[in-house]
């Protein structure tokens, strides 16, 4: 599911590694528990996922920038449909559901 | 956060992974770092429980990108198979007690004492401890083992669990991480 969410920050604009971070904490998702998005990065680049390359940031050394490749872009589009029809199943379920919670 | 980069250099450089790869994971990771610091941001913060095994996290790194091989029984996220590794151990165990079992303890069959001249009968049937021959002619004590079989059906308890055992890891081993995003 990080792969995923990796893959739809970098699509809104190429973006290095602790970008994304921002980007995502940004959105609420305060990551990282055991891992880290540097290992999932590689694991999207070695399955060809993104496209890579090197450009100085503002200021900064140069980064190394990460962007979806067309590959990468079908993927997230796959993914994302994926996940919207899981997470409307398990609303189904969820819905009549009432929550109460004692005073 | 620069003693973290150099343990990861360090681990990069005993795994193999080629200098000028090493050198690009290093500085990006070092710029990262440097620029969470300065955001207020800790290294936990962006690597996770990661932060604290530079080592395991950096084997992870390179791995997942393909340069060197994933280590045999890990996963993507260098998770070990504790209850794997748990039930091994215990049918490992169960196979050496059950060994030294059966090579220390008493045999089957023993004859304790004798005093005939008559040929004994090379097989005396159950019951398991029997006195035979009339008292005084012959005296044939026979003890068995009561616990034998336990042993040796702990014996191929273990064999079995082991067996098992090699084929999970056998199959872990094989497992790849998935290709496409989850």
């Amino acid at each position: 599911m990080l792969d995923l969410c990796l893959l739809a920050v970098m699509d809104e604009g190429p973006a290095y590694g602790y970008e994304m971070t921002k980007r995502l904490r940004d959105r609420g998702l305060a990551m990282v528990g055991e891992g880290s998005i540097y290992p999932l990065l590689g694991r999207l680049e070695r399955d060809g996922l993104v496209e890579t390359y090197r450009a100085a940031s503002n200021g900064g050394p140069p980064r190394k920038y990460y962007r979806p490749s067309s590959t990468g872009r079908l993927a997230l589009a796959l993914g994302v449909s994926e996940w919207r029809a899981a997470r409307d199943a398990v609303d189904a379920v969820l819905a009549p559901v009432k929550v109460e919670v004692a005073s | 956060m620069s003693d973290f980069v150099e343990l990861c250099r360090q681990e990069w450089k005993r795994l193999g992974v080629p200098d000028p790869l090493a050198e690009e994971m290093a500085a990006d990771l070092a710029s990262d770092l440097g620029e969470a610091e300065a955001d207020g941001v800790s290294a936990e913060e962006l690597l996770g429980s990661s932060a604290f095994d530079p080592r395991s996290f950096a084997a992870s790194w390179a791995a997942e990108r393909g340069i060197v091989p994933v280590p045999a029984g890990r996963g993507s996220a260098g998770r070990r198979p504790i209850v794997l590794v748990a039930f091994t151990a215990v049918a490992a165990i169960a196979l050496i007690v059950a060994a030294l079992l059966l090579l220390t303890g008493q045999p089957t069959v023993s004859v304790v004492a004798s005093r005939t001249s008559r040929p004994t009968p090379p097989h005396v049937p159950s019951p398991p401890s029997a006195l035979l021959g009339p008292p005084g002619s012959s005296r044939i004590v026979l003890h068995t083992s009561a616990s034998t079989p336990v042993e040796w059906i702990l014996l191929l308890l273990a064999v079995v669990a082991l067996g098992f055992a090699a084929w999970l890891w056998s199959s872990l081993g094989r497992s790849r991480p998935p290709t496409a995003p989850a």
